[in-house]
């Protein structure tokens, strides 16, 4: 399963693909996908399944699947 | 993901622009302004009588037109979602500081981009200044600068300044006696092309700018972060775009002297870029992007326009602003207090997390 994280900083990001690699995930750090969002920020592409403690930092998190994105999980109020 | 898609997307988009922006200054533009953030809105805030400078006062259908046209789009692709409360007062600070660097250099990164395509050597000054305020920026996104997470907010808190922005429209069309309009030959506020085509300029730009995320600020960014030269590319079409255009409408006059609207003080053009720069990316954009967000109802980019607002009416009230002439003693003081300000706001916002 490959996922995508949005973040509201970009040091959440990068604290997030240290977090991954210390996990085994493969994550990428990139920008935001434009087909995912307007905003320009950083997100994490992953593989593997997200995490059960999620970080306050993480905005969203989408599956990829079927050339678009499946929502996994969207930060309250945001 | 379309990668692809989105690279073929921003290189037309900027392509376009370019030539948009060459067009403007055939209809009536200030020459190397056809697009000019810093100098519109410092023009707007002369129209509402927030400064004195007789010439430089006009409502600028321009930046009307871009609020608005990514406002439209927005709406069309169900992307306005009102958001904010993500360090407003400090974002109205850093705009505060951004318009002193734009006035120092007198230009924002788009018309710094314009400048160079008119053939206007000074500007390698400030391209080099805004690349080092962005590596600066950097350097604090990197270890953890952040100015807090943004929350859902009501639509009407979100259109609040494209709603301003159409009761600016009604003031330039109405002309009441309360707004100032530069005379005919007093200063550049008196070059414009005509209402309709300068809105549906901005109209189009908007439009394509929120469609493709085009930042000044992000292409060299991104390069730097991701190694990722896709906004870069949009800048770089840009600046193609209208140097063909001006080579083909006569416009191009290469050289450092006589360039319009410019000095020729290369330090202090490179400073000014520099706090430019810097203020941007702890923006999160240029001043392009902020009036686009502002469209697409993020209040903290709103608050942002109204700081490069206050910041243009102050660099011309308190003789900060740069001009032909070269940069004033004044100004010179307020872009280093401003890159000592940038600079206390980065840290602070940086070592003081986890």
């Amino acid at each position: 399963m490959i996922c995508i994280a949005t973040f509201y900083s970009h040091f959440g990001a990068i604290r997030f693909k240290r977090t991954c690699d210390q996990a085994g995930l493969g994550a990428m750090i990139m920008p935001v996908p434009r087909d995912l969002s307007s905003s320009c920020g950083t997100c994490v592409r992953f593989e593997g399944n997200y995490p059960e403690e999620i970080p306050q930092e993480i905005e969203q998190i989408v599956v990829c699947e079927n050339g678009g994105y499946r929502l996994l999980y969207r930060a309250e109020n945001a | 993901m379309n990668l692809r898609k989105e690279r073929w997307g921003i290189l037309t988009a900027g392509l376009c622009i370019g030539i948009i922006a060459a067009l403007l200054v055939m209809l009536g533009n200030p020459i190397n302004m056809g697009f000019c953030i810093a100098c519109f809105l410092r023009d707007i805030s002369g129209a509402l009588g927030l400064h004195r400078a007789a010439a430089v006062q006009y409502i600028r259908p321009e930046i009307i037109g871009l609020v608005l046209g990514s406002l439209l789009v927005a709406i069309r692709h169900r992307e306005f979602l009102p958001r904010g409360g993500s360090s407003p007062m400090t974002r109205f600070i850093i705009a505060f500081f951004v318009m002193i660097g734009c006035l120092m250099f007198l230009g924002c990164p788009f018309r710094m981009i314009l400048r160079l395509a008119g053939g206007d050597g000074n500007a390698l000054f400030g391209l080099v200044g805004f690349a080092a305020g962005i590596l600066c920026g950097v350097f604090f996104l990197n270890r953890g600068y952040s100015l807090g997470r943004t929350y859902k907010l009501p639509t009407a808190e979100g259109a609040m300044l494209p709603s301003a922005m159409g009761v600016l429209l009604g003031l330039l069309l109405l002309a009441p006696s309360f707004i100032f309009f530069t005379e005919a030959g007093a200063g550049p506020g008196a070059n414009h092309a005509g209402i309709f085509f300068s809105l549906i300029a901005g109209l189009a730009v908007g439009a394509m700018a929120q469609r493709t995320r085009l930042c000044m600020v992000g292409g060299i960014r991104d390069v730097v972060l991701f190694g990722e030269f896709k906004l870069l590319l949009g800048f770089a079409a840009i600046f193609s775009a209208a140097l063909i255009a001006n080579i083909v409408f006569g416009l191009f006059t290469p050289g450092f002297n006589s360039q319009p609207v410019a000095h020729t003080d290369g330090l202090w053009n490179a400073l000014g870029m520099l706090l430019c720069g810097f203020g941007c990316v702890l923006l999160g954009g240029c001043p392009l992007r902020q009036l686009v967000l502002a469209g697409e109802g993020n209040t903290d980019s709103a608050v942002t326009v109204l700081g490069l607002l206050v910041g243009a009416a102050f660099a011309h009230n308190f003789g900060l602003a740069a001009s032909a002439a070269g940069p004033t003693l004044n100004g010179k003081i307020a872009v280093m207090i401003g890159l000592a300000a940038i600079a206390a706001i980065a840290c602070m916002n940086t070592f003081k997390k986890k």
